[in-house]
Formats: C-alpha cells, sequence, structure tokens
C-alpha cells in the first residue's frame, strides 16, 4: 500500500534521528528510566503503550511502517482461494519467556480466542510449527487482524500475569504505579541494547531518561538541550455524537474552529482534523477541509428546540477539559448551549481515539464500529481508497462523529539515551533500538 | 326577651373592661417603645455595616489593584510585551503563553486575570481559559487605566457568570498596549468576610443571574425588594413582622446595577420581646379579669342584696301582702330606699282600710238607697189602696164590698211584688258554692237562646238577630251547668235591655291554649269607662227597673268558677261581655 504523506514523514523522522543518533558505537547494559502521566492500569502487551514500543508479545504478522503485511512469528502462510482455511509456518527456534516452545499448540489459545471475537465459528488445529485456522466463511482479511495488538500470541500463569516471546519480559508490575522490564536473553532475534526498563506511571518530574510531554494548559519547563520526539499524528480527538438526530451534531461541525485548538490547546502538536484518518493515513484528508460557517450553523440551531446539551470527557483531563470548554464557547456563538461535563453520559462525548496500526482500512473499520455505523469498512477493497474515502465521508456525513484534532505524541529524551538504528518509524519509538551511554 | 342586664354584670363588665383597656394600653405602649428601639438599632447595625462594607471595598480594592500590578510587573508579562513589540501587527504566535494567565492567578491570589493583546484578543484567561482569541472590547476604550481605579464588573465564566472586584493594568509593548485585567470575586466568601452580628443575614443579588423566588431568598419581602431596586436603583429599606431588609445597589464602571447587596436584621428577638409582652399583658388581663369577677360579685353582693330583698318585698305587697316590710340594713341611699318603702307600705295599708271602710259605707248607702227605692214603689200603691179602702168605708157596703174586692186584688198583687224583690236579694245572699261538671259550653249557648226565642218572637216587640258564632273546638269546661246558664241568661237579658229599638245579639264561643272564652255582644247604645268600671258592683244599674244584681250574679258566678269576666264597650258601639273559663280538662 502506497501512503502519499510518506515521503515527507520519511525525512523528518530521518531529520529526528540524525538529532538521536548518536555518533558512538551502542552499548549493551544498563536500565532506561521511563516516567509517563497516564496509563499503567494494565500491562500493554506491546510493553509501554502504542507509541512506545518495548515488545513482550508478538503477532504472527505485523503492519511495517507503511502498512505493508510483514512475518514475525509466522514465517509462511498460505490460503485455499475461498479464504476459508489458512496455513501458517511458525518461526523456528522461539521460546516463551518462561523457556517454553513456541509451537502451534501454545500458539493456539490466545489466537482463537482473539479470532473468535470478529469470526464467531472459527477453529485452529495445532501440529509442531505449523497452525491451522479455518472457518465456514471466507477470512480475507485474517493476515491484518493477526497483525493487530489483540492478536499477541501469549499465555499466562497464576505467577506471571503475561508471558510473551518479545525481547522484554515482566519482572515486576504494580498496577497504576510501576512496571519492570529486563531484556530477554533467549529472543529468537536481537536482544535488546538495554538490560531493563522500569516504567514509572502518573510520574511528571521528568527526571526520567525518557518521559511523555502530555497535552494540557500547563506548561512544562524543559531542561536545556532536551531532545523529543514525536509521533506522526496519531490520536484522533473527535466528538462522538450517540443521539441519531443529526441536526446539533451537523452544526456543531460547521461552528468548529479547530486552529486555536491545534495552535494553542495543543501546542501545535497536532493537525487539525476534517476526516477520521490523518492525511498522512489515508492521503486525501485534505478533501474534507473546510471553514467554520457560523451562519449556517446559527440556521440550523433555529430550526431546533434544543435544551442544553451535556458534552462529557475524561475526568481529570485538563486537555480534554480545555478542548470541552472550547467546544462549548463556539457552540455559543451559534446558540447552542453545551455544558461539559466530566465523565457523565450524554449525547456527545469527547473521546480520544488511538490508531491501533498504520493499516488505514483496519483503523476506520475501527472507528466505524466504534461510532456503530455498521461494518461496512469490511466489505471495502484494501487495495482502493476512492471507496475508503467514499466510506470516510458518508461516516462524517452522518455526523456520528466530529474530528477535532490529531494528536502527535511527544516524548522527551534524555542525554544518555540513543538507538540503534535511528529512529525511522514515525508511528511508534522502539525501545528495543534504544542503548544507554554511561 | 327580657335583655336586662344585672347589676353584677354590670359591675363586673365595667371593672373587667377598665383593666383589660389599662393593661393594653400599657402593652401598647411598652410594645411601641421596644419595638421603637429595636429599630433604631437595626438602623444603627445596618449603617454600621454599610460603612464596613466600604471600608472592606477599600482595602480588597487596594489588595487586588497591587496584585494585578504585580502580575503585570512580572517576567511573563514583560515577556509578553517585548515579544509583542518586536513583532508587526499581530503577527506574534500568542499560543505558548495560553496558560499563562493561570499561573500568574494562582501567584497573585486572583480570581480573574486575562492577558489581552492589543487588538483587544484575550490571549489567555485565567478564568476561562478556553476563551482566548475572543474580544475584551471594552479594555482599548480607556486610556488611563490605572486612574480607572477599582471596580465592579460581571464576568463570563464557561459555567456561568460571577461578579469581580476588577482592574486593569496597561502595560506598554513598543507603540502598542497590552492588558492585563484581573480581580477578585464577590461571592458567599466576600459576604462572610463583613462583620455580621447576630441575627444578621447577608445575601447578594447578582443582577445578571434570573429573578430570584422568594424561596431563594427567604421571604416575599427580599424578593419584593429586588424588584423594586432593579426597577430604581437605589438604597430601599423594609420592614415586615420577621425581619427588616435593606437593598444596596452595588454598580459597575458605567453605573449598570451589578446586584444588590440585601442585609437582613432578623426581628424575631423583637417578635419574641413582643410576645412576651403580649402574653405577660394577657395573663396580667386574665387575673384582672378573675379579680374583676371576685370584686363584682362582692361590690355586687354588697350593694344589690338590699336591692334584692327590697325588690321581693315590693312583689309580697304587690300579691296583696299589705303587711310586708323591707329589711333595713344600711343607713345608706339603700337603706333609706327601704325606710321609706316600709313607710310607702305603711301608708298604703291606712289608706285601702280607710277605702275599704269608705266603700263599706257606700255599699250600705247603695243598698238603702236600692231597698227604698223598690219598695217604696210597691209601698205607695199599697198607701193608696188601703186610703181608698177607709174612704169607701163611709160609703155604701155595696160599693165598699166592690172596692174591697178590687183592693185586696191590689193589695196581694202589690205583696207579691215586694215578696219578688225580696226574694231576689235572698237569693243574691245565698248564692251556693257550685258543683263543677263538663259542660259543652256552645250546647250550653244554644239553649240560652232557645229560652229567648219566644220572647224575642213576640208581636210589638223590635227585631233583634241572634247570631251564634261557636267554635269547634270550644268543647268543654268545667263549670256548675245551672250557675253557668244562670250567668249567660243575665248577660243575654243584660244585652236585649240595652237595644230596645232592636239590634243583634250575638253569642260567640273561641278557645285558646287551655281557656274557652264565650263572648255575649250587643248593638246597644254601649257603655261609658265611668259605668263599665262600676258595672259589676250590686245594686248597680243603668236601668230604670233593675235590682242592679244582675251582672253582680254574673260575676260571683265567673268568680266561683274561677274564671274572669270583662267588659269592652264605647259609647254607640255596643257592648261585649267576655267570660273566661278553664277547660274541663284543665
Amino acid at each position: 500500500m502506497r501512503l502519499p504523506g510518506w515521503p515527507w514523514l520519511a525525512l523528518s523522522s530521518l531529520l529526528i534521528a540524525s538529532s538521536l543518533a548518536g555518533a558512538v558505537r551502542p552499548r549493551y547494559g544498563g536500565i532506561l528510566t521511563v516516567e509517563l502521566s497516564s496509563g499503567g492500569t494494565a500491562i500493554d502487551p506491546g510493553g509501554i503503550n502504542t507509541a512506545l514500543s518495548a515488545p513482550i508479545t508478538e503477532t504472527l504478522v505485523r503492519f511495517s511502517s507503511r502498512g505493508e503485511i510483514e512475518p514475525v512469528l509466522a514465517v509462511a502462510w498460505q490460503h485455499d482461494p475461498d479464504f476459508k482455511r489458512w496455513r501458517f509456518s511458525l518461526r523456528p527456534k522461539v521460546t516463551f519467556h518462561d523457556g517454553e516452545a513456541l509451537t502451534g499448540t501454545s500458539a493456539a489459545p490466545s489466537l482463537l480466542a482473539a479470532l473468535k471475537q470478529k469470526y464467531g465459528e472459527v477453529s485452529i488445529e495445532a501440529g509442531g510449527q505449523a497452525l491451522v485456522i479455518a472457518s465456514d466463511h471466507g477470512m480475507p482479511d485474517l493476515l491484518e487482524d493477526l497483525a493487530l495488538p489483540n492478536a499477541m500470541v501469549l499465555r499466562k500463569s497464576e505467577s506471571d500475569p503475561l508471558i510473551g516471546t518479545g525481547p522484554f519480559r515482566v519482572t515486576a508490575w504494580e498496577p497504576g504505579r510501576r512496571l519492570t522490564l529486563a531484556a530477554f536473553d533467549d529472543y529468537w532475534g536481537s536482544r535488546p541494547y538495554l538490560d531493563g526498563i522500569e516504567i514509572e506511571f502518573g510520574a511528571g518530574r521528568g527526571r526520567a531518561d525518557l518521559f511523555d510531554i502530555p497535552l494540557g494548559p500547563a506548561r512544562r519547563i524543559l531542561p536545556e538541550g532536551l531532545a523529543t520526539w514525536s509521533s506522526v499524528p496519531r490520536t484522533l480527538l473527535a466528538i462522538t455524537v450517540s443521539n441519531a438526530e443529526s441536526a446539533p451534531a451537523q452544526a456543531l461541525s460547521l461552528l468548529m474552529d479547530r486552529a486555536p485548538i491545534v495552535n494553542v490547546l495543543a501546542q501545535h502538536r497536532g493537525e487539525a482534523a476534517f476526516g477520521l484518518l490523518p492525511q498522512w493515513l489515508s492521503g486525501y484528508e485534505f478533501l474534507f477541509q473546510s471553514m467554520p460557517d457560523v451562519v449556517r450553523a446559527k440556521q440550523l440551531v433555529s430550526q431546533l428546540r434544543a435544551g442544553p446539551i451535556s458534552l462529557s470527557y475524561a475526568a481529570n483531563d485538563v486537555f480534554l477539559r480545555s478542548v470541552a470548554e472550547r467546544v462549548a464557547l463556539n457552540a455559543r456563538d451559534a446558540g447552542v448551549t453545551i455544558q461539559p461535563t466530566p465523565n457523565a453520559g450524554g449525547n456527545l462525548r469527547l473521546v480520544e481515539l488511538q490508531l491501533e496500526s498504520t493499516n488505514a482500512r483496519e483503523e476506520l473499520q475501527r472507528i466505524a464500529e466504534l461510532v456503530k455505523a455498521g461494518d461496512g469498512a469490511s466489505r471495502l477493497d484494501a487495495s482502493k481508497p476512492e471507496a475508503r474515502y467514499q466510506f470516510e465521508r458518508s461516516l462524517l456525513e452522518d455526523h456520528r462523529i466530529i474530528p477535532l484534532v490529531h494528536l502527535r505524541e511527544t516524548y522527551g529524551i534524555g542525554p544518555r539515551v540513543h538507538f540503534q538504528p535511528p529512529p525511522a518509524d514515525p508511528f511508534t519509538l522502539h525501545l528495543e533500538d534504544a542503548w544507554i551511554q554511561p | 326577651m327580657d335583655t336586662a342586664v344585672s347589676f353584677r354584670t354590670k359591675v363586673f363588665l365595667s371593672i373587667t373592661a377598665t383593666v383589660v383597656l389599662a393593661v393594653w394600653i400599657v402593652a401598647a405602649v411598652v410594645s411601641t417603645l421596644v419595638t421603637q428601639s429595636f429599630e433604631r438599632r437595626d438602623a444603627q447595625r445596618t449603617a454600621a455595616l454599610v460603612s464596613q462594607l466600604q471600608r472592606e471595598f477599600e482595602r480588597r480594592g487596594v489588595d487586588v489593584a497591587r496584585r494585578v500590578e504585580a502580575a503585570a510587573d512580572s517576567d511573563a508579562v514583560q515577556r509578553l510585551a517585548v515579544n509583542l513589540a518586536g513583532q508587526p501587527g499581530s503577527q506574534l504566535d500568542t499560543s505558548q503563553y495560553f496558560a499563562e494567565a493561570q499561573t500568574l492567578a494562582q501567584e497573585q491570589s486572583l480570581d480573574f486575570l486575562e492577558l489581552v493583546g492589543p487588538d483587544a484578543a484575550i490571549i489567555s484567561s485565567a478564568e476561562w481559559p478556553a476563551r482566548f482569541g475572543y474580544k475584551e472590547d471594552w479594555l482599548p476604550q480607556a486610556e488611563d487605566w490605572k486612574a480607572q481605579g477599582v471596580f465592579l464588573k460581571k464576568e463570563d465564566l464557561a459555567d456561568g457568570s460571577a461578579l469581580g472586584l476588577i482592574t486593569v493594568r496597561g502595560v506598554k509593548a513598543g507603540d502598542k498596549m497590552l492588558y492585563v485585567a484581573g480581580g477578585q470575586r464577590l461571592d458567599k466568601e466576600f459576604l462572610e468576610s463583613l462583620p455580621a452580628t447576630d441575627g444578621m443575614r447577608l445575601q447578594l443579588y447578582r443582577n445578571f443571574e434570573p429573578l430570584p423566588s422568594p424561596e431563594s431568598l427567604g421571604s416575599k419581602l427580599a424578593a419584593s425588594l429586588v424588584e423594586d431596586v432593579r426597577r430604581e436603583p437605589r438604597e430601599l429599606t423594609r420592614v415586615s413582622d420577621a425581619a427588616t431588609i435593606t437593598a444596596i445597589p452595588l454598580r459597575g464602571r458605567d453605573q449598570q446595577l451589578l446586584a444588590i447587596l440585601l442585609i437582613e436584621n432578623s426581628r424575631a428577638e423583637l417578635a419574641n420581646l413582643k410576645r412576651y409582652i403580649q402574653g405577660s399583658a394577657g395573663i396580667v388581663g386574665g387575673a384582672c379579669v378573675l379579680l374583676g369577677l371576685m370584686l363584682s360579685f362582692w361590690t355586687a353582693s354588697r350593694v344589690t342584696r338590699p336591692l334584692r330583698d327590697l325588690a321581693t318585698s315590693v312583689r309580697e305587697v304587690a300579691m296583696g301582702k299589705w303587711d310586708t316590710r323591707a329589711n333595713v340594713s344600711s343607713s345608706d341611699e339603700v337603706g333609706q330606699l327601704a325606710r321609706d318603702f316600709n313607710g310607702m307600705t305603711e301608708q298604703l295599708v291606712e289608706q285601702r282600710d280607710r277605702m275599704i271602710q269608705a266603700e263599706r259605707v257606700a255599699a250600705w248607702r247603695e243598698l238603702a238607697r236600692r231597698l227604698a227605692h223598690e219598695l217604696k214603689n210597691p209601698l205607695f200603691p199599697l198607701q193608696i189602696t188601703i186610703e181608698n179602702l177607709q174612704r169607701a168605708r163611709a160609703g155604701s157596703p155595696e160599693q165598699f164590698d166592690e172596692v174591697f174586692r178590687e183592693s185586696t186584688s191590689t193589695l196581694l198583687a202589690e205583696l207579691g211584688h215586694l215578696k219578688t224583690i225580696v226574694g231576689r236579694f235572698s237569693d243574691f245572699a245565698k248564692m251556693p258554692a257550685p258543683q263543677l261538671e263538663p259542660v259543652d259550653v256552645n250546647q250550653m249557648a244554644r239553649q240560652v237562646i232557645q229560652l229567648f226565642e219566644a220572647q224575642l218572637g213576640a208581636p210589638g216587640r223590635p227585631p233583634i238577630e241572634t247570631k251564634l258564632q261557636l267554635a269547634a273546638e270550644a268543647g268543654e269546661v268545667a263549670a256548675d251547668p245551672d250557675q253557668l246558664r244562670r250567668a249567660l241568661r243575665n248577660l243575654v237579658l243584660n244585652a236585649l235591655d240595652a237595644m230596645p229599638q232592636g239590634g243583634a245579639l250575638t253569642i260567640r264561643t273561641l278557645r285558646h291554649d287551655n281557656k274557652v272564652a264565650v263572648e255575649v255582644s250587643d248593638t246597644g247604645e254601649g257603655l261609658t269607662p265611668e259605668e263599665c268600671d262600676r258595672l259589676f258592683t250590686p245594686y248597680y244599674t243603668t236601668k230604670q227597673h233593675g235590682t242592679g244584681l244582675g251582672l253582680a250574679i254574673v260575676q260571683s258566678v265567673v268568680s266561683d268558677h274561677k274564671g274572669t269576666i270583662t267588659v269592652h264597650s264605647k259609647p254607640g258601639e255596643g257592648t261585649t261581655f267576655r267570660i273566661e273559663l278553664g277547660t274541663a280538662n284543665a
């Protein structure tokens, strides 16, 4: 799949990489400390979160940074013409963190649980390093499904909540407070440079080797010479509409002045969102671009007899609160009363939708399911961006979701942290490539 | 109905009314004085609070000005001013200052703080962070904001509006001006900082809020006060039983009414005191009423007992006990009255005795006159006849025999007449006691009329019409039928005698309650009142030939039957006699 925004992203990543790549040779050893302002309620199979990758578990296949399928634990696969029966050959000499070898039998339970969520009746036959996935219905998108985070190959035990095959393994876990990872010496690929990673959740001191810079009105004073890494826009900030009545949502969509949200509230760490997928992922988002139309919004509102509308947002998230207040302010200009409300149900909800992959079709389908707009995306031809455009357009015109901003994730990186090879994936920062200079 | 009020009641009412009125006047005066005293105290407290409010405003104003000044002098604002000065037009990206106002407001303990650019667009807002980019067009209107001082202002917030004590400072940014507008909220905390005393309540109504309900303000009075001050902003004070409320308008920079401060002084203490006074007055009044009752009984017993005794004596005298004497128990006016009463009764007894004596003499004289008159008439023919016999003795024997036969016949006739007269007098003297039995009065009336039918129909007699108007319900009376018949016959005879030229004789029977009345009416000449008075006196008659015993006998019969007889007559209108007797079953 070709992504129109890719050349620009590649160039920017190279620029970032040049600043992060040290001139010295990488060294093994050392513990990387990480501070994250939120999260930590559950162990992310990816290790930390979607933008910071320290894999504990792995999938059979994955999306490349270009959105293409590439092998991970599966080295080969075939399918029948009807896509009802798939045969995967598992990578040899792969072991779980507890020393058990990866076989079709050990991989099958977690895969079966993941696939049943989507396909219902599905069976997996395991034999040695082979794995056969079969269903009465065709599964043309099975590879994309297996590349998603919920199709991780993993096991659980009473003493170990997460046993994977990734380059890092869990050594300590204090929910909501701390997660400690250690390098998995028997990893089938290259052993990470780091001996371990200590992640502290809910901290905002900025004293760790690597920390997130959250969005919000409070300005953080960053140390002099601190390097940062920003992802491509990978979080959609949007308003979801639960009520079938589209007129208030349509008026709100017309009212939204996204530039102040991007420039001031998000401090330029994002792009105005007119589509559901960012421009770099879809390539056609610019076609949805429009200017605020207060006059038309007022006309729509004048036909309504709507009372105050509640706009809920996640409590304690100051950034979301400030965005909700700005939305309410914009709405007031057209005579619509919107009441920002933390953590409450309501017709409108301010949500952050994170991209889980670089696959446009998968992400569009996921958003459609989220806003309960049917599963039309599953019928899309992945090779036809025109169809995705039409589908996304229909989603937007249905006014069940109003995109506001595509947000980047930004991390501060301490001076002793280096990457080998330099970060080339603008979607994810791979900590398995990080090393520490003493 | 007898509505006369007794002397004791009058005394009681007089004493009670006097005492209650006195107590009420005292209570009213005390209550008025207390009310005035409380109102003076409330006014003083309100004035003190208003004075304190002004001082608090000034103090807070100085404090707000100092804090806003400090914010304007802060590094962040100065850096923003320098950046603004270095950028032409509105090219400066002010997004990095988005949170600056919140930080500065926190540092300076300000509730409101906005950094506003030369184009009046908000760069940063502490009270409503999302409002960046919106215009505050009122800011560039004044040139010297420092001279404007501190003023009240309505501040728009995300969740409504608030009232703030605001001041503005301008910061030079080259040839442009950066505005720092900040202040503190005037809210419940501000009200709590004012030195309200016990029983005093402060409320702040913000004029941009919906009109408050009486429930939200605590009373209808407060709500009406707010409405009046909104209509015409000026200080107003109103008083109710529950509280005295003073409303003070609070104005903004352009003299617009922004809020109304309500100072409510509870009158609960006064109400309690008034209730206490009224309760005490009630108790005292009640005690006085009780005392008045006792006093009135005592006074009445002292004053009215001799009067009651005297009244009893009067009633006994009226009943005929002429020897009754009032008890003289004191030497005051009442005692004198009793003595005078006794003197009066003694004189009355003497006069009665004298009258009885005189009447007795008069009766004997009348009897003698009647006897002389009745006897004189037959005696004269006797004398003539005897004288004729004497003269005939001197004549021939044949003539004498003839005269003798005629004279003896005349003598026998006249002697019979004399015997009749004597018999009548004898009958009156020998009236027997009645033998009572049920007598149908209607039948009796018919029988009496039948007795006279022959006489009335005699030829040559003037026509007299007889009418019987007998009530069917008249029934029976307890009477001696012979005596009653005789009485009715006498009345009919009397009526017939009264109509020598003819007329109408009417006998009417009536019944009311336990009495039966029989009326005998004629259409004769009638009687004068004087004749009516003497009509039943024995031997009194208005007729040329009568013994004067007829009506006396009638009265005697009626009296023996414990009935009454009355006569109604006027000259020229006839006469009606009415006998009332008790019914047979009475």
